[in-house]
């Protein structure tokens, strides 16, 4: 009795201890986390074909064993551009070759060492240097091949099952635990119990029931050994057996753009092109909302005038000989019109009267001066009354020629600035009103904006106008009236750059920045979609053939783009063109 | 008795819980190079001038004999990739680039295992 009691007692702990540390033993074999020793993950759906991918910071590529061909599509990693001009070498089993432009836009590399692979094998490791206008990269490039032969089992499985039997249990056990299964626990706990239950009885010597206890133990062990077979033949939930349904090898039509059972879109290099699905890499940032006015474009004050007639009278055409049409070109100081002011009956006839008292009062002097002239020389008259006699004529001379000008000179109108005459209302023989507009010179190459802002705008606010026709002109900030018109206020901005093809008058929509300044992610309004349940999406390319939607929160920002204030981290490559197509993927 | 059962208990159930410290395997190896992971192995690649030298890992960090393996790098050397074939020589696969390799040429070494199977590891 002491005997067995004395070296029996460590035994049983022993085991028991065992027992219960062997499920957590098997986690210590394969504790080397962070990267993945063995193929890449087959894809998860049946009617994708086996593939490979890899990226660097500047390419995509992909890789589609196709029959006796490899087919490679590369595309920029930032923006989705396909690239079709590239240089693919490639290390295959065969040695280094070269991927060949197809018409398509894809690369094709033929691979006759597909065929006469190991069956076995369900992985191809290729290294592929890529040359694309002066980029250079290499990358290693993983592709998963179709399953020749032997569908049913794969290589994971296989491997378990020449292991030996405690570690194909134990194996089970950890991978129930790792999958939350409460019947490994519970083995776990039972197996505890049970030796717990086996000391006591042998501290009390009975023998009976201890050997009852270990043949309990016993067929404990052994259905969990039944389990663990089961969990490798039924395997609903593992990835690797369920990809050994994968369909035909060279079937490439078989690759739909789908939505996966994790919410993911895939969507085929191939199909990507034909949506043509661009991205951008987002980077957060400060911007400052905008609001959108209405405006007009207006000439600049100071490079533009009016011609006004001063008096009112007949229009006649510049010395030129024609009045300026619109269009046309003018320098400051040049003529465009003739004003002739009418003069009045009884004008006319105060003139004449005037004109004959001028007359008379002339020939008077004249025959004085003469008399003078002769007499002068004799000393008879002095020299002094001479001179005065001749200065008088003059001056009568002058005021007659003065009353025959003003008789005929008509007023000359001429241009204020240079420009072009936006306006022309001048008709040959027209009678204009004193103060009327006769022509309008705008220089083309300055013109402002008049906008209606009910907003106080910032002095330093940057602005640009949007045109119908969806040209945008940058503006800078002139000045705001403090009177309002139509409750706002009027803001002035100078248009800057071009303005080629711009009239006065035209609407435009004025987009000018507030002083509040919001921080996120700017966005071309066309990538955010509404999802089905009416959330805001944006699709975010997280690797090279796959899509996720991720739910966001956007605020307005400009005409052309929004903000996303939440939902997307910095760096995310979100889908800015194509978005609307590939929300369509079901 | 019943105390020293406990604390052995605790101590098996405590256990799981180290074996989870990930053998990183970030930075320089212990010949002084880089390291990166190729399919099962992780190989360490030093570039001494035109000299190419990668030593082969298995998944614990031990070294694995080059026997029967063979290799090829790719490297980036100003602006151009530069091919070298890579033999076993003693207790690592060397080569010998055409031109001389700056210092941490970025690009990608391709070794085959006896069994046939290759892997590649990507430096950067």
């Amino acid at each position: 009795m002491v005997p067995f009691r004395s070296t029996a007692a460590p035994r049983a702990r022993a085991v028991a201890l065992a027992l219960l540390a062997l499920p957590f033993l098997a986690t210590l074999a394969s504790a080397h986390e962070g990267h993945d020793h063995g193929a890449p993950p087959p894809p998860v759906s049946k009617t994708i074909a086996p593939r490979g991918e890899a990226a660097s910071a500047a390419f995509e590529l992909v890789a589609i064993p196709g029959g006796d061909a490899l087919v490679l599509y590369l595309d920029r990693f930032a923006t989705g551009e396909p690239i079709t001009d590239a240089l693919l070498e490639v290390e295959t089993p065969a040695g280094p070759a070269t991927a060949h432009p197809a018409p398509d836009g894809s690369y094709r590399l033929p691979a006759p060492w597909l065929a006469t692979r190991d069956p076995k094998d369900d992985h191809l490791d290729l290294v592929v240097t890529v040359t694309a206008s002066g980029d250079l990269d290499v990358l290693p490039l993983t592709v998963a091949l179709p399953r020749a032969a032997d569908p049913a089992r794969s290589g994971h499985a296989a491997e378990r099952q020449d292991g030996h039997w405690l570690h194909r249990l134990t194996e089970g056990l950890s991978e129930r635990l790792s999958a939350r299964d409460p019947g490994a626990g519970l083995a776990a706990a039972g197996g505890f119990v049970l030796g717990l239950a086996a000391m006591g009885l042998m501290r009390a010597g009975r023998r009976a029931p201890v050997l009852a206890v270990l043949v309990l133990a016993a067929t404990l062990v052994l259905g969990a050994t039944a389990f663990a077979h089961d969990a490798q033949r039924g395997s609903v939930d593992h990835p690797e057996v369920r990809a050994a349904f994968v369909p035909k090898p060279t079937d490439l039509a078989a690759d739909l753009a789908q939505r996966l059972a994790d919410g993911a879109v895939f969507v085929p290099k191939p199909t990507q092109r034909l949506l043509s699905l661009r991205t951008q890499v987002v980077a957060e940032g400060a911007f400052r909302r905008t609001v959108s006015l209405p405006g007009r474009i207006i000439p600049d004050p100071n490079a533009s005038g009016v011609v006004q007639s001063s008096v009112g009278g007949r229009l006649a055409p510049p010395p030129s000989g024609t009045f300026p049409r619109l269009g046309t070109r003018v320098r400051p100081g040049e003529a465009l019109a003739l004003v002739t002011p009418p003069v009045q009956r009884v004008d006319l006839s105060d003139m004449r009267q005037r004109q004959g008292e001028l007359d008379q009062q002339i020939a008077i002097v004249q025959r004085r001066v003469d008399r003078y002239q002769k007499l002068s020389p004799s000393g008879a008259v002095s020299q002094v009354q001479l001179d005065e006699a001749q200065d008088e004529l003059k001056g009568l001379k002058d005021r007659r020629t003065a009353l025959d000008r003003l008789r005929q000179e008509p007023e000359v109108l001429t241009a204020p600035v240079g420009g072009v005459i936006a306006e022309a209302a001048a008709v040959a023989g027209q009678m204009a009103a004193p103060g009327q507009m006769v022509f309008q010179i705008v220089d083309p190459d300055r013109l402002w904006v008049e906008g209606l802002s009910f907003d106080a705008l910032m002095p330093a606010s940057d602005a640009t106008a949007r045109l119908a026709d969806g040209r945008s002109l940058p503006l800078a900030y002139q000045g705001a009236g403090l009177a309002d018109r139509n409750q706002a206020i009027p803001v002035q901005f100078a248009i800057q750059g071009g303005t080629e093809g711009l009239r006065v008058g035209q609407f435009v929509t004025v987009l000018a920045a507030t002083d509040a300044e919001q921080r996120g992610l700017a966005l071309p309004r066309a990538s955010v979609v509404r999802s089905a349940n009416g959330q805001d999406v944006v699709y975010a390319h997280i690797a090279a053939e796959r899509y996720e939607a991720k739910p966001v929160r956007v605020a307005p920002l400009d005409g052309a783009r929004v903000l996303v204030e939440a939902g997307v981290e910095p760096g995310t490559r979100v889908v800015v063109q194509g978005a609307e197509l590939l929300d369509q993927v079901r | 008795m019943l105390q020293r059962l406990l604390t052995a208990g605790t101590l098996a159930i405590a256990l799981p819980f180290c074996a989870h410290q990930a053998c990183a395997h970030e930075g320089t190896g212990e010949k002084g190079g880089r390291l990166a992971d190729a399919g099962p192995y992780h190989i360490e690649l030093v570039t001494r001038d035109r000299r190419v030298e990668v030593w082969v890992y298995d998944a614990q960090e031990k070294p694995v004999s080059p026997a029967g393996f063979k290799g090829t790098a790719i490297l980036v050397v100003g602006g151009k990739p530069a091919r070298i074939v890579l033999a076993p020589a003693e207790a690592r696969l060397a080569g010998e680039a055409a031109v001389a390799l700056g210092t941490n040429p970025k690009g990608v070494v391709q070794i085959t295992g006896p069994d046939g199977a290759a892997a590649s590891g990507k430096f950067n």
